[in-house]
């Protein structure tokens, strides 16, 4: 007997659509959904089938089994090595949290770093800092792994080849003291920009030491231009620092502060507070996004204006000049598709926001357009509140244009690049490994044996940060310290204390540290253990912007006009590998792109007029010429994008990055360096496209997962919010003729007397689509990562991803017969300008489980208190779980991706012991969590909502009661991994048995909905509606968010407010024949 | 009826009757090696680099468990005490004794003395001493009269089956805080059902026989 599933009340054709070729109905896209699993994983097509595989295993097994009988060997005998001397305060099995900072560009994130037996194995953000809610984002996540990386240098190298540690420091000796000699004549430092104290105090005495000395600083990826500007305006060097949390009108020119800026933890976090709005009538932040490319900071806008990134000063002079800001605005015509409207509402609403209006530009813009910004803030009163400045050091050091020239005139003997690997990423046109070949001794700190130790004849494996003494300042000013938990593995030294051999002082960077410090001991160890000083935020000063500063940007300034035959490049910071730094982490590398949702690979972003006049096909091979400098990739349509720009993130395509950078000995994703010189700087017009007949073959992961257009996604505007707050529950299935019941037992009827019923909360709002929570996961959880190949058969790990779903304007869509699939409609003008919704997708922890019902083995159970278990030793990889979860948030484990080399998963093995590189693995191991199972192959797994996390809390209560009746876990003390993370503070979990808990109260919500509610399988977690507040005065305001109007339209009602449940009726009709 | 069965056939129940003895073997050898206490280890006894006795420190001198197994209530994991810890005693009793010459050597050199494991759950059971302990479950359910081992064996087969045998039933072996590490401590059966069940009420003690309660 067949069952037959309840209906579903979804529009007949997709509407909420995450790939281009879901939109078309394309026969690819639709066999990959129809299929269970993706081609070949269900199957063995080869020569030796299933058949000769049993009878072989069956041999094997009995052959085996007479061994084990003959022999009589049983478990192997085990040692216990206990300490000789126990260390103070250590036990065994505790895992220990140090307060330790990580240093950013120019700031700082201050984190709670866990420590098992003296290896760091998870980065936690402090959730003390008074400016922190704890979150943190994928670098740091990400960062414990590359502790770990087998890649890293390892040796001290002199000309190349080994060297002792002591051999070198008298090289270095040697050196600092024929610099002082000189007076540093002849000598060069070549620093990344840094917000440390103590880097500032010993750059000082070095160059009281050797006042001949030169300082240069170099970042592919430079947030200094906020300080730059700022300080052009101010007279003095300044930093700004935006306060969010303060602002209700946001107006970003090209600024990604949600996803590639400096900081994006501490923006998300004051973001987000601004839209998580509780009941009718609370205030809401508004975001207007003036862009070129599709960002996160685009992706959660009220109002997005495509822009190209040359001519978003267009749109800042116009919003500036009818703010009354000096600006001649006549000079930067805007461009044709821009609407007046768009500029005159945008800048009335600013001005209605006096005060709390912010003006932000990205670090991509040219300095005129951060002159603007400043100007407007000054106009808008926003100095002091929403935006506020504070003195920073200066060190005065001139660029890598100048150092190369310096190098070129023969004035640079001896090179120090302390960090950074400017061979990769230098300006093209330096032609940087020849260049720095130029010094006669070029000593470098780095983290790799990289492109630029070739170059190098002293190389000093740097120490991370987890493994050497520090200090920095946060985006406020506050002074934290980096302090080590583990030893540097491979004897590293950090950027102070190399520094240390030139100003002269003993390199020990503890004691470095401590002197900067200064204070008494008392005083110290308080600072290492609250992991930050109160009150050492820099105070904000006032600043006076002085206009000549503007006009004189202004005049230098101009405007672009890129068009099919003079394309528009822009170089951007990547979401996953940052400026390339990253490119051997293989969390980062196999993390889905936020925007792309593409995994182990860069692209040629384009917008799909460019691609249609230009005639490219997605994933089509094409060179990029600019300036007689090419660069070959693959182009990727992204919607959203502006027209006749090409996005190209940096990063990737690394020569010598390491086995997960050069996966396979190839190189992994497009290096577009090589189009990059000091004249182009981010953004430059004048690129033309040569298309190959090649067609690339992307690993991206959003076909996967494909939810078919349901309403898992609620939104609604500010205004409907306000009049009706339980607008998500319209979006629910009418109560079916036979009632409301589950197709599957519910195991809690029977016993639902547990003193903790667990539960969690997403609120939609806030969610940035940020990606932390994947990484947390991934590392909280020893999710293993499993390569392109694998991704591309569907085969990723991750328990936690974000869907990211797009929605076009139906009336567009309608108006070009978009609703018949037809090929090539992706090229349709109705993709230009989406609306995207990010949601956290894991497993829901039904009560009504699906999964439990199918298993032949009981291998996925419930517990009383609600949780839906995974038990792996029961599993026998049927995978009729994953098969019948509706949300597909099951993972199967194919190989033995933990300990199997993931290069190599295809080859024929005559042994059972198959494991990763030796010097991998024993590496890798460390990083792993000791309290989590680390699964093998042929077993099913899934989010667990921290099992191991509860468990340890539920201990500690019984520990502490002892021989009485232990309390309930009390609120917020059990945090789960994604949740502790989150800046946006989107995700909450706890006890739902508790009313007063902050999940329970999220979950009395009116905003709060249950995705496929229609199947009542009572998902424990639950999400809330999204609420999106555009400005009716807006040409581009919509009275209802895309994804509701196309439901509601699909429904034949327009009115949102009664037509919820005729929706449903309707869509019971349309859905029969499905 | 050479037509209905083949001339093959007449060997069919010889070959019948060897399969069927072979299947019975194997299940008999089967049952025998996994069913047996031997395979779950009980009566696991090796030796030990030093020859410590538990019979005379705990036994006769009447030590306490925990002040060698110092972590037991703190931690999962109850730990093999220091050497150091030996040493405060023995740098006086015996303290040229020849059967210490490991325990001084390690004391002096910070080389770990090698003790071979003797109990031991799997790596996917998250076994959690401490909350054992605290909670009225006492050492000797476990791990037997240690107090009278001169070498220690494994006393109990410490199996899934074992675990759930008290999970499921919790009242017949918890005991007063006092009595935990006392391994000589016995209850009479009115006596026991009378205090478990009282104890059961008061502190709140689940049966937990949920997967979640060891695997994670």
């Amino acid at each position: 007997m067949k069952t037959i599933p309840p209906q579903c009340p979804e529009p007949e054709t997709v509407k909420y659509w995450k790939s281009i070729d879901q939109l078309e109905n394309a026969p690819e896209f639709n066999t990959w959904l129809e299929r269970e699993f993706p081609d070949g994983a269900s199957e063995n097509k080869g020569d030796f089938n299933r058949r000769d595989f049993v009878k072989l295993m069956g041999a094997s097994l009995s052959m085996a089994g007479i061994g084990v009988l003959g022999s009589g060997c049983r478990k192997p005998e085990q040692n216990i090595y206990p300490f000789a001397k126990l260390p103070d305060d250590y036990i065994h099995g505790k895992a220990k949290y140090y307060a330790t900072a990580m240093p950013t560009r120019g700031s700082a994130m201050p984190l709670l770093v866990r420590s098992d037996d003296g290896r760091p194995t998870k980065v936690e953000g402090n959730p003390e800092y008074p400016d922190s809610n704890g979150g943190t984002d994928t670098f740091a996540q990400a960062s414990v792994l590359s502790v770990y990386d087998p890649d890293r240098a390892q040796r001290f190298a002199i000309g190349g080849s080994d060297a002792s540690r002591a051999k070198a420091f008298d090289a270095l000796n040697e050196l600092a003291r024929n610099a002082a000699g000189k007076q540093g004549q002849g000598l060069a430092f070549l620093v990344e920009r840094s917000s440390s104290p103590s880097l500032v105090r010993l750059a000082q005495a070095t160059k009281q030491k050797l006042p001949q000395a030169k300082w240069f600083a170099y970042d592919a990826v430079d947030f200094d231009i906020h300080r730059q500007a700022a300080s052009l305006g101010a007279g003095k060097s300044v930093t700004p620092y935006f306060r969010f949390d303060q602002a209700k009108a946001i107006l970003s020119l090209d600024c990604d502060f949600i996803g590639s800026e400096n900081d994006t933890y501490l923006h998300c976090r004051n973001f987000a507070r601004g839209r998580g709005v509780k009941k009718a009538g609370d205030t809401m932040n508004r975001l207007y996004s003036v862009e070129p490319l599709m960002t996160q900071t685009g992706m959660s806008a009220d109002h997005r204006l495509r822009v190209a990134g040359s001519q978003v000063i267009a749109v800042a002079a116009a919003i500036a000049a009818k703010l009354g800001v000096a600006v001649d605005a006549s000079k930067f015509p805007l461009p044709a598709h821009v609407k007046p409207a768009w500029i005159e509402e945008c800048a009335k609403d600013l001005a209605a926001n006096k005060g709390t209006a912010l003006v932000v530009a990205g670090y991509r813009q040219p300095f005129a357009v951060h002159l603007i910004a400043n100007a407007i803030n000054a106009a808008l009163g926003a100095n002091g509140k929403t935006v506020q400045f504070r003195e920073t050091p200066d060190l005065g050091e001139g660029n890598i244009a100048q150092l190369a020239q310096a190098l070129n005139g023969g004035q640079v003997e001896t090179l120090v690049i302390l960090g950074g690997n400017p061979g990769y990423t230098a300006p093209a046109d330096l032609d940087w490994s020849t260049t720095q070949r130029k010094a006669k001794n070029v000593i470098r700190l780095g983290y790799y044996e990289d492109e630029t130790f070739a170059a190098t004849d002293i190389h000093i494996p740097a120490a991370h940060y987890l493994e050497a003494w520090g200090d920095a300042r946060t985006a406020d000013g506050t002074f934290v310290p980096v302090q080590p938990l583990i030893q540097p593995l491979f004897g590293g030294l950090s950027e102070i204390e190399v520094l240390a051999f030139f100003a002269g002082v003993e390199p020990s960077g503890y004691k470095i540290a401590r002197e900067t410090f200064g204070g008494d001991d008392e005083a110290w160890k308080k600072y290492l253990h609250d992991g930050f000083i109160a009150g050492t935020a820099l105070k904000p000063i006032d600043v006076q912007f002085n206009p000549a500063a503007l006009g004189q940007a202004l005049a230098q300034a101009s405007i672009g006009a890129p068009n099919k035959d003079q394309l528009e490049v822009i170089f951007t910071r990547d979401y996953k590998l940052d400026d390339g730094r990253w490119a051997n982490n293989a969390w980062l590398m196999e993390l889905p792109d936020p925007v792309t949702k593409m995994s182990w690979d860069n692209a040629i972003h384009i917008s799909r007029k460019t691609a249609a006049e230009l005639g490219l096909k997605n994933a089509q091979i094409v060179d990029v010429e600019l300036n007689g400098r090419k660069v070959r990739g693959g182009v990727w349509v992204v919607p959203g994008q502006a027209d006749y720009t090409l996005g190209l993130s940096l990063g990737f395509g690394r020569e010598k990055g390491g086995r997960i950078a050069n996966f396979n000995g190839a190189k992994t994703g497009f290096n577009f360096y090589p189009l990059r010189t000091t004249q182009t700087g981010n953004i430059a017009v004048g690129a033309k496209i040569a298309a190959t007949s090649q067609t690339y073959s992307f690993a991206c992961t959003q076909d996967h997962w494909s939810l078919e257009g349901r309403t898992i996604i609620r939104e609604a505007n500010l205004k409907d919010f306000n009049e009706h707050p339980d607008f998500a529950k319209k979006f629910d299935f009418p109560e079916p003729p036979g009632g409301n019941q589950s197709l599957y037992p519910n195991p809690l009827d029977w016993k639902r007397d547990a003193t903790h019923q667990w539960g969690m909360a997403i609120d939609l709002s806030q969610c940035v689509g940020c990606n932390a929570c994947t990484i947390a996961c991934q590392s909280e959880n020893n999710i293993p990562t499993v390569g392109k190949d694998q991704v591309r058969r569907g085969r990723e790990m991750h328990w936690l991803r974000i869907d990211r779903y797009f929605s076009g304007n139906p009336e567009l869509a309608k108006s070009h017969n978009a609703l018949t699939p037809e090929q090539g409609q992706y090229l349709e003008e109705w993709i230009d300008d989406p609306q995207a919704v990010n949601q956290p997708m894991m497993c829901q922890h039904c009560e009504a489980a699906p999964c439990e019902n199918v298993c032949p083995v009981n291998a996925t159970v419930h517990d009383q208190e609600g949780l839906n278990l995974m038990v792996y030793n029961r599993c026998v990889g049927t995978r009729y779980c994953s098969n019948n979860c509706p949300w597909k948030v099951r993972r199967f484990n194919y190989f033995d991706y933990s300990k199997r080399p993931i290069e190599n998963l295809y080859k024929p093995t005559t042994t059972f012991k198959v494991t990763k590189r030796e010097d991998e693995w024993e590496l890798l191991k460390l990083v792993k969590n000791p309290d989590v199972t680390v699964r093998m192959r042929g077993v099913m797994e899934k989010c667990t909502f921290c099992v191991q996390r509860i468990e340890a809390a539920k201990i500690t209560t019984k520990v502490a009661a002892g021989q009485s009746a232990p309390k309930p876990v009390a609120d917020g003390v059990i945090k789960t991994a994604c949740q502790q993370v989150c800046p946006a503070e989107a995700i909450v979990f706890g006890n739902i048995n508790d009313p007063k808990s902050a999940v329970s109260l999220l979950k009395a919500s009116p905003r709060n909905y249950t995705t496929l509610e229609f199947l009542n399988t009572i998902p424990r977690l639950t999400y809330l509606a999204r609420i999106r507040n555009p400005n009716p005065a807006m040409p581009d305001y919509y009275d209802m968010p895309l994804t509701a109007k196309a439901y509601f339209e699909k429904a034949g009602h327009h009115d949102a407010h009664e037509g919820a449940a005729g929706a449903g009726t309707n869509g019971v009709e349309k859905k029969g024949a499905h | 009826m050479s037509d209905v069965f083949p001339k093959w056939t007449n060997k069919l129940p010889l070959k019948i009757a060897v399969g069927v003895v072979l299947v019975g073997a194997a299940v008999t050898a089967g049952a025998w090696y996994y069913l047996t206490p031997k395979y779950s280890r009980v009566g696991y006894q090796p030796i030990q680099p030093v020859p410590f006795s538990h019979a005379t420190h705990a036994g006769q001198m009447g030590m306490d468990c925990r002040y060698c197994h110092s972590t037991v209530e703190k931690s999962w994991y109850a730990n093999i005490p220091a050497a150091n810890v030996c040493m405060n005693c023995h740098n006086q009793v015996l303290k040229d004794d020849p059967r210490l010459a490991l325990i001084r050597e390690s004391a002096a050199t910070g080389k770990p003395v090698p003790w071979v494991q003797i109990h031991r759950t799997p790596d996917y059971a998250y076994f959690n001493h401490s909350v054992h302990v605290t909670r009225g479950v006492g050492c000797v359910d476990c791990h037997g009269r240690i107090d009278q081992m001169e070498v220690v064996a494994q006393a109990q087969p410490l199996s899934m089956a074992f675990c759930l045998d008290c999970h499921r039933n919790p009242a017949a072996a918890i005991r007063p805080a006092d009595k935990v590490t006392d391994l000589a401590w016995t209850n009479s059966p009115a006596q026991q059902k009378l205090f478990g069940e009282k104890a059961i009420k008061d502190w709140k003690v689940q049966a937990l026989d949920n997967c979640s309660a060891c695997h994670r």
